[in-house]
């Protein structure tokens, strides 16, 4: 286990090194002069300059790729460009809201569509089995910027039930703004989620060790519930673990329409703005994020299925 | 499952039972902006939704009269409008005695000190600093005797905050005396800009770089907190020096209840609601809910909310909404690089361009008609425009286009390279871009497209690599100077002439206005510039908006414009009245 968590950290490293490297190229060879936008409008060939040497941009690129990587390794990525704002202070402020929606919406995703996926299975090819694919095929064939907007002029304007948009940052008050995009990211992942499970216990339904405890006379719910979905569920990790990383960074439409200040509606803004340095700080962030749950979704792969020998 | 459902029922309920009333008091206006509130500091960034805010935080020297127009200037923190050398080169100001910032821990014993003349000095050499990144240092560049010389020297590290400027002097605490290197007569409506502004020293060494989220200042309103992203709540500032309601204003202004408060004390509002709502349906909901007082009309609800350009819509007239339509003097426009070998040195190939283009189609498609044909840089009610001058070409005219195209060299476009048309990408801006493209294709004109982030679409100007350009320019004060400086050569890219336009006899007639002040001299100069721009045809000009914002029937003494910022002290809600109206929404 030890050898295999070391294997997978030395691979990292190159992983790293080739995210850091394309995001470096992608924001500062690729995006254009930030000292002309930063300077503003009235900005003389002079005060461009000066800006540039400011920002650091005048150096070689070799010297900002290190000041990029030493800004990752110090967790301070510098001011944005358009609010001026310290970056990783506008990051840790977006978690709180950003997890507040995602993280209940997530999970009241799962404890729904698990069930009733495994349920679905178990009842294939009956009536309630078809018409649940045909409704999650619908449900998923709809834009997600639909459900936002009508949720919103539905349930919020006409209906009353819930505010239009805000946020309250006190954590009694909170609750209030985030019930409704809660309800929206429940029902945008209803149809794609139950699809999926649906499959992957199909899968496991007709494996051989069903078949075997059927024939021992053990009872369904034991057999669903005890052998097929806990051999179900290396996919179902895989799915929930790197889903995580999203979570934290958020949901960018959710987000921008229900007002919620997270991370999502940071990163719709900084690209809004071309704010590169918040979207940079955002890029690398995710991608370490995803590395990281990767390696966590390869470890519980060997907890829950001892088939899987790591080393 | 069903143990799953009972939970997220539960839990709906339990957050319905968390559901609060509003958090504020009665008396509080509710607005929320189409954009973010970046920062505070007044010497940062000049964009409309920080001034929206700050505005009723930072006291500026001078203001706009809030009922006059077109605008007129007044004393605000200044004790009187500025005195005048006859030269016009030195203009003393003299502060208004007693005025205190607001308390605070960075003042000894948290209580807010008077403002001084040596505040002012302070700021401005703030702004100017380098190290501050101020956009606003145009204002003062090259204007005030000794000031680009200390901020050089600053630079090198040869000067400190402490180095005495020539051209910027204190004789005593209330006074502050301004020495010009020419006269500079703008800088009257550049006191009214929040770049120029009294930030309190203590407050900037206290907070640092942190300062854009501590605005300590001397105006009606104080920061009470903020959301980033979400709200800034302000509340009355109890130091504010005061101000009374204007007397007089323009005819109608009586009549339409504008008046009925005329010399009271200021402000009338206790809390001032700011909501950053970039989203066009979060916020209009919010508006025809009540949850803010009033709105802009987003694009796709204009319809919805307008039955002609003046008029709301019946059903909306019945639960006391009322459209205000205010000056929003900006010029919209397709700028031509001069210095382009195909379209720079072909007046006739430009004039076929223009005499193509159905300004009054994009007018209705893309501002709902809310916006007036522009013929020239110089937008409505600016001096130096005159509603009957027409540009000939802004009359669609097809016959006569393919004519000049013809005696351009290209006709029916044959032979003519296709054009590249560059803006800055949107949807909008696509949009827009590809109205052009279908403009041009009817004469045979092939335009191609390249649409760019912002920063690339300005070092792409700056760089003087766009054929041609899709722009827009925002006044900054209204004087027709601000619009025509975009022409004056010595600005060519990377300043803000990017059509990189150079006319010696525009430029000579730009330098002797520039001289003078406000009157029929300068007028006569600024007529010329707009001839020499009709002749030689840098740009076709295209639209000037108009603002519209919706209104509540509760909400009293609104008379927006542009370029008047901090108009909420003046505002006033009628509490009876929003119950009584609310109730209907």
């Amino acid at each position: 286990m030890l050898r295999f968590l070391a294997r997978r950290l030395l691979y990292s490293i190159p992983i790293f090194f080739g995210v850091t490297l394309i995001t470096f190229i992608l924001f500062n060879v690729a995006g254009g002069d930030p000292a002309a936008r930063a300077a503003g409008r009235y900005a003389t060939v002079e005060q461009i300059q000066v800006m540039r040497a400011e920002l650091g941009v005048d150096k070689p690129l070799i010297n900002q790729y290190f000041d990029m990587l030493r800004q990752i390794f110090s967790g301070d990525f510098g001011r944005s460009w358009s609010s001026k704002q310290e970056i990783s202070r506008l990051m840790v402020d977006g978690i709180g809201p950003s997890l507040t929606v995602t993280g209940p919406g997530f999970i009241l995703s799962l404890l729904i569509t698990i069930p009733f996926s495994l349920l679905i299975a178990h009842k294939r090819k009956t009536f309630l089995d078809k018409a649940t694919v045909i409704a999650c095929l619908a449900l998923t064939s709809v834009s997600s910027v639909v459900y936002v907007l009508a949720g919103q002029y539905f349930l919020a304007y006409r209906w009353s039930m819930f505010p239009i948009s805000g946020w309250d940052p006190s954590w009694d008050g909170r609750w209030q703004y985030a019930m409704l995009p809660i309800i929206i990211i429940v029902a945008l992942s209803l149809g794609s989620y139950i699809l999926f499970f649906r499959t992957v216990f199909l899968d496991e339904m007709f494996q051989d060790y069903v078949r075997t405890a059927r024939s021992k006379g053990l009872s369904t719910p034991v057999i669903l519930l005890k052998h097929v979905l806990r051999n179900a569920l290396v996919p179902i990790i895989t799915l929930v673990v790197l889903q995580i990383p999203f979570l934290i960074t958020g949901s960018l439409l959710i987000e921008s329409f229900y007002g919620i200040p997270g991370l999502g509606d940071l990163i719709f803004k900084s690209i809004q703005e071309a704010d590169f340095p918040v979207i940079k700080a955002m890029t690398i962030v995710s991608a370490i994020l995803y590395m990281i749950f990767q390696l966590i979704s390869d470890l519980l792969y060997a907890v829950v299925d001892p088939k899987i020998r790591l080393g | 499952m069903v143990r799953s459902l009972l939970l997220l029922f539960a839990l709906v309920f339990f957050v319905f039972g968390c559901t609060k009333k509003s958090d504020y008091p009665e008396n509080t206006l509710q607005y929320a902006m189409r954009g973010n509130v970046s920062g505070m500091d007044p010497a940062f960034r000049g964009d409309e939704f920080i001034n929206e805010v700050i505005a009723n935080i930072f006291d500026t020297l001078l203001q706009y009269n809030y009922l006059h127009r077109p605008l007129k200037l007044e004393p605000l923190l200044a004790a009187a409008m500025p005195e005048v050398s006859k030269d016009g080169l030195t203009h003393t100001i003299r502060l208004l005695p007693g005025a205190k910032f607001q308390d605070s821990d960075v003042f000894p014993g948290g209580k807010g000190r008077e403002i001084t003349a040596q505040d002012y000095i302070y700021s401005w050499r703030r702004l100017a600093d380098p190290k501050t990144k101020s956009e606003g240092w145009w204002v003062f560049d090259g204007k005030i005797k000794g000031f680009n010389e200390w901020r050089d020297k600053l630079v090198k590290g040869e000067a400190t905050y402490e180095t005495p400027i020539e051209g910027l002097q204190t004789p005593d605490a209330h006074t502050i005396v301004i020495k010009l290197t020419k006269p500079y007569y703008q800088l009257h409506y550049v006191l009214t800009m929040q770049f120029t502004a009294a930030v309190a020293k203590e407050a900037v060494d206290k907070y640092g770089p942190e300062f854009l989220n501590h605005p300590i200042a001397t105006g009606p309103y104080m920061l009470e907190s903020w959301t980033r992203g979400s709200k800034i709540v302000l509340k009355r500032n109890p130091n504010w020096h005061g101000g009374t309601y204007p007397t007089e204003g323009d005819p109608g202004d009586k009549e339409a209840g504008l008046l009925a408060d005329a010399g009271k004390p200021l402000p009338f509002i206790d809390t001032l609601v700011f909501y950053e709502m970039p989203e066009d349906q979060p916020r209009w909901l919010n508006f025809m809910k009540g949850n803010t007082d009033y709105s802009g009309i987003p694009k796709d609800n204009f319809d919805a909310a307008m039955s002609s350009r003046t008029e709301v819509k019946p059903e909306l007239k019945a639960k006391g909404i009322h459209a205000i339509i205010y000056p929003y003097p900006d010029i919209v426009y397709i700028g031509f690089n001069m210095e382009d070998p195909v379209l720079g040195k072909n007046k006739a190939l430009r004039e076929a361009l223009c005499y193509s283009f159905n300004e009054e189609g994009l007018i209705k498609k893309f501002y709902n008609d809310r916006a007036v044909v522009l013929h020239s840089p110089i937008p409505p009610e600016f001096e130096g425009y005159d509603e009957k001058w027409e540009l000939p070409c802004k009359h669609e005219n097809i016959e006569k286009a393919k004519e000049l195209l013809k005696k351009a060299g290209y006709p029916e476009g044959k032979g003519l390279p296709v054009l590249e048309y560059t803006f800055s990408q949107s949807s909008t801006g696509r949009q827009m871009a590809e109205y052009t493209q279908q403009q041009f294709a009817k004469i045979g004109v092939q335009l191609s497209l390249a649409g760019n982030s912002w920063p690339q679409f300005q070092d792409r100007l700056h760089a003087k690599k766009a054929q041609m350009f899709g722009a827009a320019w925002g006044a900054d004060y209204p004087d027709s100077e601000n619009m025509l400086q975009l022409l004056y050569g010595p600005n060519e890219s990377p300043g803000s002439n990017n059509s990189n336009f150079k006319n010696k006899e525009y430029d000579a007639a730009y330098v002797a206005a520039s001289k003078l002040p406000p009157g029929p001299e300068r007028t006569k100069l600024y007529v010329k510039m707009r001839e020499i721009f009709a002749q030689e045809l840098p740009w076709i000009p295209n639209a000037s908006r108009l603002g519209y914002y919706i209104s509540h029937a509760w909400v009293d003494n609104f008379k927006p414009h542009k370029m008047v910022y901090g108009h909420q002290k003046y505002m006033k809600i009628n509490i009876e009245k929003k119950k009584e109206w609310k109730a209907k929404l």
